[in-house]
């Protein structure tokens, strides 16, 4: 999925998919700082943005 | 002559009632194109050609005979005999309700390229192959040409040029003669992020969503597909970039691991938009992450992303 994202030009970093047990607070918590660091660094998202709601 | 073995062939099948009717190839609108044929009686076969543009899957269209009881004869390439394993493997069509008619194919013309530099505007009246040249022979008068020139460009990176499965097969084994580089997917895959997303922009914003691709398709076979289905309305019905890409994106990844790479996506789309490259995209990367062959080739191998081994890597863990 991320491959296929990158491909069609979303940036890296944009998309991120992680496999968390609902035992794993702490890696929810890790996750959750990387992804938001990383989309931050990136901006706003520009693409697939007219029209959808 | 191919034609005539063919002909021959489904004679014998219909007048032994052994098939209920055959999907072959008739002639076309021109000399570079050619239509489905569904020849039920004998009176019919001789419809049937053969013709070094025969380009079109016919297997897909077995699915307007699904839960019948049924035996449908498909001619069909090597790369359409993927297709086959596909029906059946997605259980849409029996294997018992085939009879597969594989011709063994050194590569087919691509009607673009040859009329680039022929006439083709006639009628084709015959055709000779003689190792590597062609001369078609039309109404509008004789072209020699290089076969290795013209063809399409799946047939430069054939995998399986005679038919994987067949019940009966016309003409010598074709031996595999060349590999796929993927070199149109690497070309996209060195853009920079910018190019990239400007590439497919420019692409999706062409589609005019008339499911051309879909319907050709032979990994499209679900009995209700998403991109019809208002209530929920899963994907949005406007064809604007936005919603063309979620539905080239959503359309890619519902055929991957199974999109056997005929090429038909690509091919029927009235704007010129290489669907077909998404999916080879996935199954580069599905080789890479799963040493598969591509899905299709090898009946022994179930859809890939329905498969699991514990030694699949583990990129988002
Ligand atoms: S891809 Fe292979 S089997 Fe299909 S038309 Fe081309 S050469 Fe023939
Ligand atoms: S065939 Fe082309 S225009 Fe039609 S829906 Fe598919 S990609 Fe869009
Ligand atoms: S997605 Fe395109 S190449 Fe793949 S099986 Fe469907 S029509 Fe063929």
């Amino acid at each position: 999925m991320k491959r296929l994202f990158e491909f069609i030009g979303f940036e890296p970093g944009r998309f991120h998919a992680r496999w968390i047990s609902g035992s794993e607070a702490q890696k929810v918590v890790e996750t959750a700082r990387k992804v938001t660091e990383e989309v931050r660094a990136l901006g706003p998202n520009k693409k697939m943005r007219d029209d959808r709601c | 002559m191919l034609k005539e073995k063919i002909k021959s062939t489904v004679t014998e099948l219909l007048e032994n009632k052994r098939i209920d009717f055959v999907i072959g190839y008739g002639a076309g609108s021109d000399a570079g194109t050619v239509r489905p044929a569904f020849v039920k009686s004998v009176e019919e076969v001789e419809q049937l050609i053969w013709s070094p543009f025969a380009v079109n899957n016919l297997a897909k269209f077995v699915m307007d005979h699904l839960y019948e009881n049924i035996k449908i004869g498909v001619i069909v390439k090597g790369c359409d005999s993927r297709s086959v394993i596909r029906l059946v493997q997605d259980k849409v069509f029996p294997r018992e309700n085939f009879y597969v008619i594989g011709v063994p194919c050194k590569g087919i013309l691509d009607k673009n390229k040859v009329a680039k530099d022929f006439d083709l505007s006639g009628d084709l009246v015959d055709f000779t192959e003689q190792g590597d040249e062609v001369i078609l022979k039309t109404s509008k008068g004789e072209f020699k040409l290089r076969k290795e020139d013209y063809l399409l460009d799946k047939c430069y990176r054939c995998e399986t040029p005679t038919p994987v499965v067949y019940d009966v097969l016309l003409g010598e084994e074709v031996a595999p003669f060349r590999t796929d580089d993927y070199e149109d997917v690497k070309a996209i895959e060195n853009l920079s992020v910018e190019e990239k997303s400007r590439y497919w922009d420019k692409q999706f914003e062409k589609c005019i969503r008339c499911y051309a691709c879909r319907n050709v398709c032979s990994a499209c076979n679900c009995r209700d597909c998403v991109f019809d289905m208002a209530e929920p309305n899963w994907v949005g019905k406007a064809a604007n970039l936005s919603e063309n890409t979620a539905f080239h994106l959503i359309r890619a990844w519902h055929v991957a691991g199974r999109c056997v790479d005929c090429g038909e996506c690509s091919r029927v789309c009235p704007m010129g938009i290489p669907v077909n490259t998404l999916n080879r995209k996935m199954i580069k990367d599905m080789k890479e992450l799963f040493a598969v062959e591509t899905p299709g080739k090898n009946p022994e191998q179930g859809p890939v992303l329905g498969t699991f081994r514990t030694d699949d890597p583990e990129e988002f863990m």
